[in-house]
C-alpha cells in the first residue's frame, strides 16, 4: 500500500490552513494605511504612514514600508486585505478578546477545532499542528492537535523541547513488530504514527527552502512557518497550523515597536509564499489580531487599545489584490470622521472575522452550515473568491 | 501542626515568585513536616506478595482490576485473588471503609483548598485552581486505594463536564468537583443530577443563571435545558421535542448565583464573602405558569419546586436509564456495547430509582462484561496512570508529567464542550506517538518529579516474566518475550506496546 493513501486524512486534494495570530493587538492603520484619508493624517500626526514611505496598493490604501515583501503576493493577485476587521465584542481586555476570537464567540473550544472536527473525524498523527509551546484556543478539543515548538520533537524517544534520550537501535523495529501483529484500528494507528514519524524524518532540516526562498532562522516566526512548509512539503496530510507572532500591544513609542514586528511578519510570509510555490495554491494563510488601536495616537507616541484592525488572506486560490474596506464589500472608506469613530475613538468592526473566515473555511471543505463551527452568528461571507 | 492557608498553598503550588518571606518560610516548614517538598511524590510500600497472573489470558481477577481500577499495581493481582473478584466488587462500592491514607498523603499540601468555603475561592488566583484540581485528581487516580470511585468520579466529570476556563467557572469547578461529582460518584442518580443542575459552576457553564423571564416578552435561554436531556439524561434521540426543551427551560427560570459581577443576571454581594457563589431562587424571574415536560403536567404556582419535578420526570424516563446504562457499558465493557448488556444495566439503574451502586453491581455481573477482556483502548489519562501504577512509580504530579497529558489532548477539565471527553477509541487513536514516548520517559527515569525503582521493581518481582506479567495482567506471548529482550529496552517496550494501550 503507499503510505500516502493511509496518512493523508484530507484526500488528494490536500489544502492546508495556516492562522498566524498577532498577539496583542496589531494596529491595522499602521499595517494598511488609509493615505488617502487626510483625517488619519489629522489623527495621527506623528505615527500616521507617510504617503512617500507607503508601499501603494490602490491610490488610496498603502502597506506600511516594513510589509514592503508582500508587494509581490499583492501584484500577482494572491493577497486580499480586509479592513475593519475583528469581533463583536467591544472588550478591550487582550485576554478576553483573543478568546472570544479563537473560541468563535462565546462558545466554548476553539473554531478551528470546530471545523476539523467537521471536516476530519478521523484524524492522523500530523492533521493539526501548532508551532508553539502550548496548544492555543483556536485549537482547544482539535482531535489530535500537536504542539511542537521544533519538528525534531514529532520522532520517538524524544523528550520534549528536543531533548533527545538514547534510543536504544531495535527499539523501534521491535515496536513496530508487535503492532503489526495487530489486527484492528491500532495496527493502522501505529502504521499512520511510523509513517509520520519516517516522513518527518526525511525532512532534512539544513535542506534549502524551496523556489531561493530564504527564512531568518533567528526569527521564531520565521522559523515556524519554515517548518509549517516543511509539513506540507512532506504530504504529511495537514489539515491546519497555528503560528503566533507576538508583541504588538503598543502603547509606548510605537514605531520601534511594531516596526521590526511589521519586518518579521512580512518576510516570513514572503518566503513561505516562495518557498511553497505552487502548493500556495492549496495553502491559505490568514492573519488575524484580538483588536485593532484607537484612532488618535497619545501622548506617548503610542495607540491604545481599539476595535476594527486589519486580517490579511494569502494563498489558496484567493482572488486578491483587493482590500474589503468600505462599509459594504467593495465599497468605499469610510473616511474617519469623529461621529463614525466608536466608544473612545476607535475604528468601527464592518467586517466581522467570521465573515472573513468562512469562505475560507468552505474553501477547506467545511458543509454549507456552518452553524457548528460558528454557532449563533448570522454568516454573510465576504466574496473572497469571486 | 502549624497549617498554612489555602490561599499560600495555591500561590507556592503555581510557582508564584512573589511570596512573602514569612509566608514562604510557613510554607516550607509545612511541607517539611508532611515530608514533601515539591518536585517529590509520595512513594507507594511495596506490598509483601507479588505474585504476577500466571494465566496465559486476561482472567478475572486481572480484567477486573484493568477496568474497575486506573490499572493495577505490582501485588494488587496477589491481593484480588485472595479475596476473591465479588468480594473485591464489594469493597470498591464501598469506598468509605476503605483506608486511603496515602493517597491522603499525596495530595495533602492541596488538602485546604478543598476545605475553605466556596466563597473564599473568589479570593484565589484563578489561574492556579485549575491546575491544583488537575494535579489533584491525577494523585487520587495515581495513589487512591478507592479506584473504582476515582474511576467513576472521572466518568461523571466527563458526563457532567465543566470547562473551567469559562468566565467564573474558574472559581468554582473545584467546589463542583467536591460538592457534586465526588459527593455522589457512587451515590443515587438523581440527587447528581439534582446537585449539578444547582451547581454554581454549571449553573455559570451552561448559562441557567442567565434563564430568566422576567417580562412577558423575555425568552428563557435554552442552553441548560436542552444539555439536561440531550448529554445528562435522555440522550440526543431520547424522545424529547423542542418544545420539552423549552418547558424544561420555563422550569428552571430564576435560579442563578451571586457572581464576581452583576452583568444583570449574575448579582453581585460585594460585602458578604460568604454569599459570593451562592446559588438561589429569584421569584421575580421565574416564569410560574404551568407547564407540560414529555407529557407530563407540571402545574403552575410550584416556583422553585419546579425544578424537583423536572429532575424527578427526567431521571425517570426510560431514555435516561438507556442513555447512563449504554455510556456505562461503553466505560466498562466496550465501544459497541451488546444491547443486552445494556438493557440488563438499564433495568437495574430503573429498578433502583438511580442507585449507582446497584446499576455497576449488574454491569459488573453481565456476561457481556466477563466476556470483554482486553478490548477497551485506554485514554491517555487511564494510560499514564495505569504505566505509573504498574511500575508502582512516586510522583508529584507536576508539569513535566502533565504535558504529556496536554500533548495527547487529554488534559483533566480541559474539554471545552459540554459533552465530555470522548470515550471511544477513534478520537484517541492518533496519540501513540506521544504514548511511545511517554513510556520511554517513564522506564528511564526522565520524568522531573515522577521516578521508578526499576531495579528494586525487578529484584522484588523476581524475574522479567513477572515483571511482564504484572504490567500486561496475564502471562507475556512468545512475541512480546522476544520483543523484550531484543528491544534493548523491555520496560519502555511493554508499556509502549499494544496491549498495555489496551484495558
Amino acid at each position: 500500500m503507499n503510505p500516502q493513501t493511509h496518512i493523508s486524512g484530507n484526500g488528494d486534494d490536500k489544502r492546508t490552513l495556516v492562522v498566524v495570530f498577532l498577539r496583542g493587538a496589531a494596529d491595522g492603520l499602521t499595517l494598511v494605511a488609509p493615505l488617502g484619508d487626510d483625517n488619519y493624517h489629522r489623527f495621527r500626526p506623528r505615527l500616521a504612514v507617510k504617503r512617500e514611505d507607503a508601499v501603494k496598493l490602490d491610490g488610496f490604501f498603502g502597506l506600511h514600508a516594513n510589509l514592503r515583501a508582500l508587494e509581490p503576493a499583492w501584484k500577482d493577485g494572491e493577497l486580499s486585505i480586509v479592513h475593519g476587521a475583528g469581533g463583536e465584542s467591544d472588550t478591550r481586555s487582550h485576554f478576553e478578546a483573543q478568546e472570544l476570537m479563537e473560541h468563535g464567540g462565546p462558545a466554548s473550544g476553539g473554531w478551528l477545532a470546530r471545523f476539523l472536527r467537521t471536516v476530519n473525524p478521523t484524524p492522523n498523527p500530523l492533521s493539526a499542528v501548532a508551532l508553539s509551546p502550548t496548544l492555543p484556543e483556536v485549537l482547544s478539543g482539535a482531535p489530535a492537535a500537536a504542539a511542537f515548538e521544533s519538528l525534531a520533537e514529532f520522532s520517538l524517544g524524544t523528550l520534549g523541547r528536543g531533548r533527545a534520550s538514547r534510543l536504544p537501535a531495535n527499539f523501534s523495529r521491535e515496536l513496530r513488530r508487535l503492532y503489526e501483529l495487530e489486527t484492528d484500528g491500532l495496527r493502522d494507528a501505529a502504521r499512520n504514527t511510523f509513517d509520520a514519524i519516517a516522513r518527518i524524518e526525511a525532512i532534512d532540516p539544513n535542506a534549502q527552502p524551496g523556489n531561493g526562498a530564504s527564512y531568518d532562522e533567528r526569527d521564531s516566526f520565521s522559523h515556524g512557518l519554515r517548518q509549517v512548509a516543511q509539513l506540507i512539503k512532506a504530504d504529511v496530510g495537514l489539515d491546519a497550523a497555528s503560528v503566533d507572532l507576538g508583541g504588538w500591544d503598543s502603547h509606548f513609542v510605537q514605531k520601534t515597536q511594531v516596526e521590526p514586528l511589521m519586518l518579521r511578519l512580512a518576510n516570513g510570509l514572503a518566503a513561505f509564499r516562495q518557498d511553497l510555490g505552487a502548493r500556495m495554491a492549496t495553502t491559505t494563510v490568514v492573519v488575524m489580531t484580538e483588536f485593532g488601536r484607537r484612532v488618535a495616537e497619545n501622548s506617548a507616541f503610542g495607540t491604545d487599545h481599539g476595535r476594527g484592525s486589519a486580517m490579511f488572506v494569502l494563498g489558496g486560490g484567493v482572488k486578491g489584490g483587493r482590500i474589503f474596506g468600505g462599509l459594504q464589500p467593495g465599497g468605499p472608506w469610510p473616511g474617519l470622521k469623529s461621529e463614525m469613530l466608536e466608544g473612545p475613538g476607535d475604528l468601527p468592526v464592518w467586517n466581522n472575522y467570521r465573515n472573513v473566515l468562512a469562505p475560507v473555511l468552505t474553501r477547506h471543505g467545511a458543509p454549507a452550515d456552518m452553524a457548528r463551527i460558528f454557532p449563533d452568528y448570522d454568516l454573510k461571507p465576504l466574496p473572497l473568491y469571486s | 501542626m502549624k497549617k498554612s492557608t489555602r490561599r499560600e498553598f495555591i500561590a507556592a503550588s503555581a510557582g508564584a515568585v512573589a511570596l512573602s518571606a514569612a509566608i514562604f518560610r510557613s510554607t516550607q516548614g509545612w511541607l517539611a513536616q508532611m515530608g514533601q517538598v515539591a518536585g517529590i511524590g509520595v512513594e507507594r510500600p511495596l506490598g509483601r506478595v507479588l505474585t504476577p497472573p500466571h494465566a496465559e489470558k486476561i482472567d478475572p481477577v486481572s480484567h477486573a482490576l484493568s477496568r474497575l481500577t486506573f490499572g493495577a499495581s505490582p501485588g494488587d493481582y496477589a491481593c484480588v485473588t485472595t479475596l476473591g473478584v465479588q468480594a473485591f466488587i464489594e469493597e470498591q462500592l464501598a469506598p468509605e471503609k476503605i483506608d486511603d491514607s496515602l493517597c491522603d498523603r499525596a495530595t495533602a499540601r492541596f488538602a485546604d483548598m478543598w476545605n475553605e468555603p466556596l466563597g473564599e475561592q473568589y479570593d484565589a488566583d484563578p489561574e492556579a485552581l485549575a491546575p491544583v484540581l488537575r494535579r489533584v485528581t491525577l494523585l487520587r487516580a495515581v495513589y487512591s486505594e478507592r479506584q473504582l470511585f476515582e474511576v467513576m468520579c472521572e466518568f461523571w466529570s466527563d458526563h457532567f463536564n465543566i470547562d473551567p476556563g469559562k468566565g467564573d467557572c474558574r472559581w468554582t469547578k473545584p467546589n463542583d468537583d467536591a460538592e457534586v461529582i465526588r459527593k455522589h460518584a457512587l451515590g443515587n442518580f438523581h440527587e447528581l443530577l439534582r446537585a449539578s443542575a444547582l451547581s454554581p459552576a454549571m449553573l455559570w457553564y451552561l448559562d441557567g443563571r442567565a434563564n430568566v423571564k422576567r417580562t412577558p416578552d423575555e425568552k428563557p435561554n435554552e442552553n441548560y435545558a436542552r444539555e439536561l436531556m440531550e448529554l445528562h439524561t435522555l440522550g440526543v434521540h431520547g424522545g424529547y421535542s423542542q418544545q420539552d426543551v423549552m418547558e424544561v427551560a420555563r422550569c428552571l427560570t430564576g435560579w442563578t448565583i451571586h457572581g464576581r459581577r452583576d452583568d444583570g443576571f449574575s448579582k453581585k454581594l460585594p460585602t458578604l464573602k460568604s454569599d459570593h457563589f451562592a446559588v438561589f431562587f429569584r421569584t421575580e424571574a421565574h416564569d410560574d405558569g404551568a407547564k407540560r415536560v414529555l407529557g407530563q403536567e407540571i402545574p403552575a404556582g410550584l416556583g422553585k419546586g419546579d425544578l424537583d419535578r423536572v429532575i424527578e420526570i427526567v431521571c425517570g424516563h426510560a431514555s435516561t436509564a438507556q442513555f447512563i446504562a449504554r455510556k456505562l457499558c461503553v466505560r466498562f465493557i466496550a465501544d459497541e456495547s451488546p444491547q443486552s448488556a445494556v438493557d440488563a444495566v438499564a433495568s437495574a439503574f430503573s429498578s433502583g430509582r438511580g442507585d449507582i451502586k446497584a446499576t455497576l453491581r449488574a454491569l459488573f455481573a453481565t456476561p457481556e462484561f466477563a466476556a470483554s477482556t482486553g478490548v477497551k483502548l485506554k485514554r491517555p489519562f487511564h494510560f499514564i496512570v495505569s504505566a505509573l501504577r504498574a511500575t508502582n512509580a512516586s510522583t508529584d504530579a507536576d508539569r513535566p508529567l502533565t504535558s504529556y497529558l496536554e500533548r495527547m489532548g487529554h488534559m483533566p477539565f480541559r474539554w471545552p464542550t459540554p459533552d465530555g471527553y470522548p470515550a471511544a477509541a477513534a478520537h484517541w487513536r492518533a496519540t501513540l506517538l506521544w504514548r511511545w514516548n511517554f513510556a520511554l520517559a517513564l522506564a528511564n527515569d526522565h520524568i522531573a518529579g515522577t521516578s521508578i525503582q526499576r531495579a528494586h521493581l525487578q529484584a522484588r518481582i523476581g524475574s522479567d516474566v513477572g515483571l511482564m506479567a504484572t504490567l500486561l495482567g496475564r502471562q507475556p506471548r512468545a512475541e512480546e518475550s522476544d520483543a523484550w529482550l531484543k528491544s534493548g529496552d523491555g520496560l519502555a517496550l511493554l508499556i509502549a506496546s499494544p496491549a498495555f494501550q489496551r484495558c
